[in-house]
C-alpha cells in the first residue's frame, strides 16, 4: 500500500480503458476513481483523446474505388477457368 | 430488391451479378466471390481511411485497399469462417503495406524508433501545461478533424499505427500485435507513446490558436 491508488490508476489507465486489464486490478482502478477527482479527469482526458482520433479518422472511400475493385474480383475469377 | 451501391459513371455493368445468392447451385466458384464480396467488400470504407493515414494520400490509399482485396480473395479458401474477418483484412493491409508502399515512400528507416527515447523524437518530453485536465478535455474535444489528422501523420508511423489500431478501430492488444507482428509489450509502448505524443501536439495547437480558453471562438 504505498500510495492511495493514484500511481496504478494513472499507469495502467489505458489498459484499464480498453478493458486490457485483471478483474481484480480493473474493481481496484474503479474503485480509485469514485474516489480521486483527478483521476477522473485523466479519465476524461484520456476517452476524448480515443473520441477524437477516430471521429477525425472516418472516411468513406470513392465509389469509383468501390468499382474498380468489384472489375478486378470478377477479372481475377474469370483467369481461373 | 434495389442495388446499394450504383456509381454513377460505371465501365461496366458491374451490379449484374452482385446478388449472386439468388443463383444456380451449378455457380460453386461464383459463390466464393459473391461470399467474399459480401463479407469483406462492407469493410472497404475501413480499410480505405486506414489505406489513407498509412500512405498519406487518397491514389496510393486506392490502390493499396485494391490490392488487400486482391489478395485476401486470392487467398480466401484461406480465411477460418466464424473468425474475426476484420482483423484478417487488417493483416493483409498492413502487410501490403509495409512490404511496397513503405518502401517505396523511401521513408527514413525507423525500424530502431522503440528503442529512442522520448527526447530524442523530440517533443513530448513534459506533461503539457493546460491549465486543468478537464480545460484540456474540452480543447482535445474541439479540435478540427484536420488538426487531429496532421497531429497523427506527425508522429512515427509504427506509433501512429498503434494509436490507429486501438483508438479507431477498437482492436485488442492482441489484435494489434498480430496485424503489427510485434509482441504485446511493444504494442502498449507504441501505444502510449503515441498517444503521449499526439495529446502534446494538440496541446500546442490549442495554445496557439487559444482553443483551449473555453471563452473564445476557436473559429
Amino acid at each position: 500500500m504505498s500510495d492511495c491508488g493514484c500511481d496504478q490508476a494513472r499507469r495502467d489507465l489505458e489498459e484499464y480503458l480498453r478493458h486490457e486489464v485483471c478483474k481484480t486490478e480493473h474493481a481496484d482502478i474503479a474503485a480509485h476513481l469514485e474516489t480521486c477527482a483527478a483521476c477522473r479527469d485523466e479519465v476524461l482526458v484520456a476517452r476524448t483523446l480515443t473520441e477524437v482520433v477516430a471521429r477525425a479518422c472516418r472516411e468513406t472511400a470513392p465509389e469509383e474505388l468501390r468499382v474498380q475493385v468489384i472489375a478486378r474480383l470478377r477479372d481475377l475469377q474469370a483467369q481461373r477457368h | 430488391m434495389i442495388a446499394t451501391l450504383e456509381p454513377e459513371a460505371i465501365v461496366r455493368p458491374s451490379d449484374i451479378d452482385w446478388r449472386v445468392m439468388d443463383d444456380d447451385a451449378g455457380a460453386a466458384v461464383s459463390d466464393g466471390r459473391a461470399q467474399f464480396e459480401q463479407q469483406a467488400l462492407p469493410f472497404m470504407d475501413q480499410l480505405y481511411a486506414a489505406a489513407l493515414r498509412m500512405t498519406r494520400n487518397p491514389a496510393d490509399a486506392a490502390d493499396l485497399v485494391q490490392e488487400t482485396f486482391v489478395k485476401a480473395f486470392a487467398s480466401w479458401s484461406t480465411f477460418t469462417q466464424g473468425t474475426n474477418l476484420k482483423a484478417w483484412l487488417y493483416r493483409i493491409l498492413t502487410n501490403s503495406y509495409i512490404n511496397t508502399y513503405r518502401k517505396k515512400q523511401r521513408e527514413p528507416y525507423q525500424g530502431t524508433i522503440d528503442d529512442l527515447e522520448d527526447w530524442q523524437l523530440g517533443g513530448a518530453v513534459s506533461t503539457t501545461a493546460m491549465s486543468t485536465r478537464s480545460a484540456e478535455a474540452e480543447a482535445i474535444d474541439r479540435m478540427p478533424d484536420s488538426a487531429v489528422k496532421e497531429a497523427l501523420q506527425a508522429i512515427p508511423e509504427d506509433f501512429r499505427l498503434a494509436v490507429y489500431l486501438a483508438d479507431v478501430e477498437g482492436f485488442s492488444y492482441q489484435e494489434i500485435a498480430d496485424i503489427m507482428k510485434t509482441p504485446i509489450g511493444t504494442v502498449m509502448s507504441r501505444l502510449h507513446r503515441g498517444r503521449r505524443m499526439l495529446r502534446d501536439l494538440l496541446a500546442d495547437y490549442a495554445r496557439e490558436r487559444g482553443i483551449a480558453a473555453a471563452t473564445r471562438s476557436s473559429e
